[in-house]
Order: C-alpha cells, then structure tokens, then sequence
C-alpha cells in the first residue's frame, strides 16, 4: 500500500478511514521533525522501555511497542514481545494509527480490510488485537505510536481505563523524546557559543574607572545598554549603563558588584536587558583591581549574548516541567487504584507509594522511603516478610505474602502483599511494581469459621461417646446382646476415630492432632492391639496418602474388621503373632496388603463368612471402587486391598480435574 | 484392688454406662459431678482415689483446670476421659494422662487399674493401650 517516493502520506489511509483528517503537514516535513529528536537507531533506554511494559500491563496484552515511522520503516524505540527492532512500513499498523487524533482499534485484526492479510497478522507475531495511540510533537505532526498488541482478538476493545492509560503513555513518551530534543539542542548550542567566543564574538568591552566613576566602554558595548556610542568612548557613569538593566535584576547585580569590589575581585553576573522594547540576556565578566590600601579603584569587562542560550534552557524547565506534569498523570491514575501500589528500584529500595498507602498507615509521605517500610510490619511477621522479599529480589519470582500491617488507627490488619518485577529487553530487572490489599475482614470470617468447625467436631465427637453408652446402656438389660453390643460398639468407636482426621483442618486446628495422614491414622487404629510393651503388632511401612471425609468410614470399617478379625481369630489372637500392612502407591493404583503371620495355623477358607467380612467387602467395592481379594495361606491370611489412586480423596481429584 | 472413684462428666448417659462399669470391676463410685464447682464439693467431703475428669462440662471447658488443682493440691489422681483429647495434647501437670472417647470396658479398666497402681507405688512396666500419657 506505500509506494516509496511519494510526498503526502499514506492516502489510502485517508481514503478508507473516512474519520481520520488528512494532516496538515507531508511527509517531508514529518521526517525532518523525526530527524530532530535524534533517537532513530539508538540503544535501548529503561525509561521507553518502562512506558511500553507498563502499557502492556495496564491494557492487559502480551506485546507493546513505541513505534516510530521512518520513510521506509517502523522503527522500535521499545517493544515488548514482538522480538524485532524496526519492520517495514507496508505492514506498519503504527503509520495508520499516527493519522488519527486519538487511539486507533483494531478489534479483530482477520476481520479488518486493511490488516487481514498483513504478514504480522498471517505469521509471526500473529497480531490479532492492536490499539495505538499517535504520538504527536508539540506542532501536531505525528511521529508514530505507542501500541499494544495481542494474538487474541478482543471483541471489547480497551476499557475507558486503559484507553486512558495508554493516552497518558502515549504523552509520557513524547514528553521523553521532547526532553531528548531539548537536551541535543542545548548541546548544539553550547558549542556555537564556545566556536563564537573563541573567535570574540563577544557583544563587548568596558572598562570601569571606580574612582571617577566613568566607564569607557566600546561602540558594540555602548549599543547593547542603549548609550550614545560617542559618550561611551568617552566615558560616562556606571548608573547611565546600569538604567537599561531589567528592573527584576537590578538589586542582583548591584549586589553582585558591590561583593566583586569589597574582596572577591571577580564579576561574573547574568541579567537581562531592556532596550527599546527588546529583551536580552547578557553574561558579564569583569575584574576588580584594588589599590595599596585595598580600594577597588578599577573594574574592566566583558559581556557576552546570552539569550539564545538561556531560552533553550527556559525551553528544558518548560519539557522538565510537563514530564512531571504527565508523572503526576500516572500517580493520579495510580491512586484511583482501590490498592495500595508501591514500587521500588531494582535492589529493593522504596521510592514510590500512592495515595491509599498514606491513607491506610497515616505516615508522613516519604517516610517510608528506602527501608522504613519494614517497621510497619507486625514484629512477628518481619523475619518472614524479609526472607520471602529477599528471595525474590535474588529470583525475580513473583513476590506473594500475608501478613500483618500497621493500620493509622494504630491496629494491625490482616494484607495480602504482591509484587511483580518489570524487566527490558536483555531480561534485567528494572524496577518492582506491587499493591497490598486489606483481607483483614477476610481473616476474621475465616477465624470464626474455624471457630463453628471446631466447635461442631466437638459436638459431633461427643455424640459419638453418647451413642457408645446408649448402646452399653441398652445392653446391659438383655446379658445374650452383650457381645453384639461390644462389637456395635468397637465400630461406632472406629468410627469417632476417623473423624478427627478428616474434618476440614486450618493451621491452628491441626496443630492440636498432628498429622491427618492414612498412616497416622492407622497407627492411632491399631493402638489398641499393641503388646504389653507398647510395640505396635501392626506393623505399617510404604507410600503414605491423605484421605478425605467421603472414604473415612471405608477405611476405617475396613481396618476395624480386618483387626478385630485378627485379635479374635488370626495372628493378633496369640502371642507373638504379628501383621505387616504395606501401602504403595502404583502410579493411578492405591494396594494395601495385609499380611498376617506368627499366628494359628489357618485350615483353609471359612465356610461361613461373618458380617464384620461382609462390611470389609462391602467398604472397598462398594464405597471405594476398589477390589479386595483374600488368600487364606497356611502361615496367616493375607488381604490385598487394590484400590484406584483417586479412592482416597476423591474430592481433591474431581476439583483437579476441573481445574 | 478397689478405689473410690469420682466421675466429672456432664453427658448423664456417659456418666451413668461409666458408673456401671467401674461398679461392675468392683469399685466404689462416690458420684458424678457435672461441673467443676460440684467435683471440688464431692472431693472435699469424700476421700477420693482417682476422678475420671471430662474437659467440656456443664460450666464450660473447665476440666483442665480442674484437673491440674485435683492432682496437684487436692492429693487425687486424675485420667482425663474426653472426647477431643487434642485439647490436652500438651499434658497437664499432675495428672496421668488421657483416654479418648467413646472407649470400652476393657480401655477403662487398665487404665484405672494402671493409675491406681502408680498412685500405690506398684511398678508399672507399660502403659495400657488406648490411654496416653503424659510427661
């Protein structure tokens, strides 16, 4: 669509974008203003480089670019994810959007006339979403633009924040280049004006007779301060010459001469000067020479125009002035933020908070700056805080805490601290960017919920105690129940025993039972069997696991009976009998085996089977999916529980697979 | 051996099945106290060997203390039974130890029979299954 060579630019943007007003200035004149800025080809800089990250953050994209139109090129100044530094200008989606006055959109670059068959679009990088915004020097010609981009197209467009943010980008860049501007002016300058001293280009001489008070000064001199050439040669007092000085400056330099005379001995001073209407900057340059008494008798000089010089360096304040200017732009965006945001340098140190950080502590601004942040931690939790920040400051991961801040109010609460490193373009960090949230109201839901949870397994384990005695209770009537009473009994105890290990646990509540694994929880099973010693007869060893409430009661019915079975009948029924249970996870299979030795010997399979075996069965294929196979070996009995891995805790594996 | 036995609890039914088997072993239960103003009655005007101390009474989770002043300045020795022996996982000084509940005859048995014989100075080798000790 470009053709090179041709003077206006990109009329075919004008043609099929109907809303774009074609530029007042052409092609030629654009390149010359790009010329000016000096910043085709250079290296890489952090503060672009910052613009463009923070552009893509913002508006959420995987690519950003400050992208700069050269006749034949778009050329990067920064550029996040796309992996190039300049591409040809035909397929530049920057020269259409510097056209416009505002940001230009292309939801679905396949749906677009213009872009659906652009080779960024059909290859690498795959652009699908583009959103520029033109960059403009002061006299409206557009230079290119920042843009951000993605491979998913993005039927919303931007939101009325992000549209916002990269408009306050877009100005913060040029106020960059206008500062790179003003900079390469003011060196230009400095240099004409050594060339011009060097070959006395100076306004002019004076020479001031103290004593007399006459100052015999040259033409070119006499015509800068508006006096008549021919009384300046032949002298006249310093108040005919001073007159002209601008009146805002006049006590300056009278003070200035007045110290020149009184010891220092040289006079150097800048002052404007009013003539005819005209203002001009002059620097004046003199010595003093004292008598024998120490009089300052005489005072000769030069004086130099200044004015140029000094309006490049009205024009530097002026750009110094609108960079803050658009700094002060983002911190306003910054502080409409519900967060506390802060940012620190690459090592760490703080240098920015926005207004909700003040807010939320009550400090005085700017006192947290550097390491101060840290007192404003609860004591228990600064070890922690420093430990995980320092971690990420050697890292570069993603920094993620809770902890406990000092609120103004003199309380702590509860915040959730994050913070992620901005990197350029060789991947070094540059600076940190981090918000804190307030979660304290979370916390205290949290803590009461914990609160009922452990009030309610209370309850439900005293239920279990109720039960047990109703049921002993009830029995002690009929003396022929006595032994189903104490076998009802034992499971509904089994039972009581599982709950605690399944119940939802937090870090407090655990701490007061200690592990909740299947081992943990068999050990505390089988206590009851150990031998007089206290040397457990059921010997467990293998892959441990956590189990969850919905195979609680299998399990626990499971092992009940396979014990009790034992203590009754097999190898826990004489002394020195023993069980070995092995658990081993076998890769999407969970196999415990239970081998039982040491005991009577078994005649073969028993012909009636009891209900505590129907139970066992009953546990592992019916509520846990599993298979249970026993082999009656002379030596003992052995039980080979095959179970699928997820039996266990199949809450946990259904919320993985719906992850 | 025979003691005279104290039951804290505040589940009646509990209490009750707990009295039946104590008697059934043949031991004397001077009664149940519900909260822990009426086990400091019962202590001072019985002599008592060994109370069997649950944590949640009638008047809250008073137990522990409870326990602590029976072993430590009221000279009895003192089995925790409770539901939720987590809450004593640390031990409580001058008391033996926890059993957890729901039990059965067989676990309050030796474990009576285990206080009883180191309140007597009888060398005790091992600890009864079911009960845990502390210290």
């Amino acid at each position: 669509m470009h053709v090179p060579g041709r003077d206006r630019p990109d009329e075919d943007a004008c043609l099929t974008h109907p809303k774009v007003e074609c530029p007042r200035w052409d092609e030629a004149d654009r390149l010359r203003a790009l010329k000016q800025y000096g910043v085709l080809d250079t290296t890489p800089e952090a503060s672009f480089d910052d613009l463009a990250n923070l552009a893509a953050r913002i508006c959420e994209t995987t690519m950003a670019a400050v992208s700069l139109v050269d006749a034949e090129r778009q050329w990067f100044k920064a550029e996040i994810g796309l992996g190039a530094r300049e591409t040809p200008r035909p397929l530049s989606f920057c020269a259409h959007a510097m056209l416009a006055d505002d940001a230009m959109i292309v939801k679905d670059a396949l749906l677009d006339p213009r872009f659906a068959d652009n080779a960024l679009v059909t290859g690498a990088p795959h652009i699908r979403f583009y959103a520029g915004h033109p960059l403009k020097t002061p006299d409206g010609v557009s230079l290119g633009a920042l843009c951000v981009l993605d491979e998913k197209p993005r039927p919303e467009g931007l939101t009325e924040l992000q549209a916002m943010a990269l408009k306050t980008l877009a100005e913060q860049v040029m106020t960059q280049l206008e500062l790179r501007r003003a900079l390469l002016e003011r060196d230009r300058s400095q240099h004409i004006a050594r060339l011009a001293m060097e070959a006395s280009a100076y306004v002019g001489a004076w020479d001031w007779d103290i004593t007399q008070n006459l100052v015999v000064a040259d033409e070119r001199f006499a015509r800068m301060y508006g006096v008549d050439a021919a009384a300046a040669q032949n002298g006249a007092p310093i108040e005919v010459f001073t007159a002209s000085v601008h009146p805002d400056d006049v006590a300056r330099v009278h003070d200035e001469i007045e110290r020149a005379k009184s010891g220092e001995g040289i006079f150097v001073s800048e002052y404007r000067l009013t003539s005819n209407g005209v203002v001009r900057w002059v620097l004046a340059r003199g010595q003093v020479y004292f008598d024998r008494a120490g009089e300052a008798v005489r005072l000769p000089g030069i004086a130099v125009d200044i004015t140029e010089r000094k309006q490049i360096e009205t024009d530097l304040a002026e750009t110094a002035r609108a960079l803050s200017e658009s700094e002060t732009r983002f911190r306003v965006l910054a502080d409409a933020m519900p967060q506390m945001v802060w940012s620190t340098l690459p090592d760490g140190f703080h240098d920015y908070y926005n207004a909700r950080w003040y807010e939320f502590t009550g400090v005085p601004a700017g006192s947290t700056d550097g390491e101060g942040w840290n007192d404003m931690f609860h004591a228990d939790d600064q070890q922690r805080a420093w430990g995980i920040w320092r971690h990420s400051l050697e890292t570069g991961e993603p920094y993620e805490i809770e902890y406990r801040l000092k609120h103004h109010s003199g309380v702590y609460r509860w915040t959730l601290g994050r913070a992620v490193a901005v990197r350029d373009e060789q991947g070094e960090i540059t600076r940190w960017f981090g918000t804190l949230t307030d979660i304290d109201e979370l916390k205290k839901l949290e803590q009461g919920r914990e609160l009922v949870s452990q009030e309610l397994s209370h309850r439900i384990k005293n239920i279990f105690a109720v039960i047990t005695a109703l049921v002993a209770l009830s029995a002690r009537q009929y003396p022929e129940a006595k032994a189903f009473s104490a076998s009802l009994r034992t499971r509904i105890a089994a039972l009581a025993r599982a709950h605690e290990f399944v119940r939802p646990h937090t870090e407090t509540s655990k701490t007061t039972i200690g592990a909740t694994t299947l081992h943990s929880f068999l050990s505390d099973l089988f206590k009851a069997y150990a031998d007089e010693t206290g040397t457990p007869r059921v010997r467990i060893d293998g892959d441990d696991a956590v189990f969850d409430d919905q195979a609680a009661t299998s399990v626990a019915l499971l092992f009940h009976e396979l014990a009790t079975n034992a203590a009754k009948y097999g190898a826990l029924s004489e002394k020195g009998g023993l069980v070995d249970l092995s658990t081993a996870r076998d890769e999407d299979r969970f196999v415990l085996t239970w081998t039982e030795s040491g005991g009577p010997t078994v005649q073969g399979e028993p012909s009636r089977t009891g209900f505590g075996s129907s139970l066992a069965t009953l546990s592992v294929q019916g509520q846990l999916g599993g298979r249970l196979e026993r082999e009656w070996r002379a030596e003992g009995l052995k039980v080979i529980v095959d179970l699928p891995a997820t039996a266990l805790s199949r809450r946990r594996a259904a919320n993985a697979v719906g992850n | 051996m025979t003691a005279r036995i104290l039951i804290i609890e505040d589940e009646t039914l509990v209490a009750m099945e707990l009295r039946f088997v104590l008697e059934d072993l043949g031991h004397e239960v001077l009664g149940v106290a519900a909260t822990a103003k009426a086990a400091r009655d019962l202590v001072r005007e019985n002599d008592v060997d060994l109370a069997l101390v649950d944590i949640h009474l009638s008047d809250g989770p008073t137990g522990i203390n409870l326990g602590r002043e029976l072993g430590q300045e009221m000279g009895v020795s003192v089995l925790f039974m409770t539901a939720n022996p987590g809450m004593v996982r640390d031990g409580v000084a001058g008391t033996i130890g926890v059993l957890s509940k729901p039990t059965d005859e067989q676990a309050v048995q030796t474990a009576v029979d285990y206080a009883l014989r180191r309140r007597q100075g009888q060398p005790v080798d091992y600890a009864p299954p079911g009960l845990q000790l502390f210290g």
